[in-house]
């Protein structure tokens, strides 16, 4: 199914999503950090991808993915790079929260 | 050669020392610990399933050849220097932020107390 990628990613942030919004957590206030922690590794990474896709150390199965690329990628790997760290960040977020913000 | 292994690696130590350089103490922060703990079980899930259909296909010279199920051990690495370096830079715009405030706080005190 050539939508098994997205909907991977869809699942990923799914909850985070809709509990991102949760006035606990604040993890809607600021914006800005927000897209600075997410971008500046996505640049980084993506290179990273562009490079190892080229000299082949990995390659994506097109039965599974929609067929749209950006930079040579598929349109998925390059949502990935928001999907996760926005999801990684949140439940950063929600350790700390569940663990005191104390060090 | 083991290309894919080597930049893993390299990605991996490239994260530790950004928290070293922007002073957000995470590697020494338990909580950020219990957080790769969660992780850890959530990638083998997501990353278990890409690679188990496989989504991905891995090219064979690259890599060691070490799986943890499905996964490439290399696969954990990628995982852990993107979500540390992204950790990293949220944590420091935070510090930032704080630090700031707390300038601004001590701005307020001594205006007050003129």
């Amino acid at each position: 199914m050539k939508f098994e990628y997205f909907l991977v990613l869809a699942v990923c942030i799914a909850g985070p999503l809709a509990f991102s919004f949760s006035k606990k957590l604040g993890f809607y206030k600021d914006t800005k950090r927000l897209v600075l922690s997410i971008l500046l590794p996505m640049i980084i990474f993506i290179a990273w991808d562009v490079a190892a896709t080229y000299r082949g150390h990995w390659s994506f199965n097109k039965e599974y993915i929609s067929g749209l690329y950006i930079f040579n990628l598929p349109v998925e790997e390059i949502l990935f790079f928001v999907v996760i760290p926005f999801a990684g960040l949140f439940t950063w977020e929600v350790v700390k929260y569940f663990s005191g913000q104390k060090k | 050669m083991k290309e894919y292994t080597i930049i893993a690696v390299l990605f991996a130590v490239l994260s530790l020392i950004l928290d070293i350089i922007l002073n957000t103490k995470l590697i020494r922060d338990k909580r950020f610990w219990i957080f790769w703990s969660v992780m850890f079980v959530i990638i083998c899930f997501v990353n278990g399933y890409l690679t188990w259909r496989p989504v991905v296909v891995y090219g064979d010279v690259f890599y060691l050849g070490i799986k943890l199920f499905t996964i490439p051990i290399e696969d954990f690495l990628f995982g852990f220097s993107l979500l540390t370096s992204n950790i990293v830079i949220w944590e420091y715009f935070s510090n930032r932020n704080d630090k700031f405030q707390n300038q601004n706080v001590k701005s307020t005190q001594k205006s007050n107390s003129k």
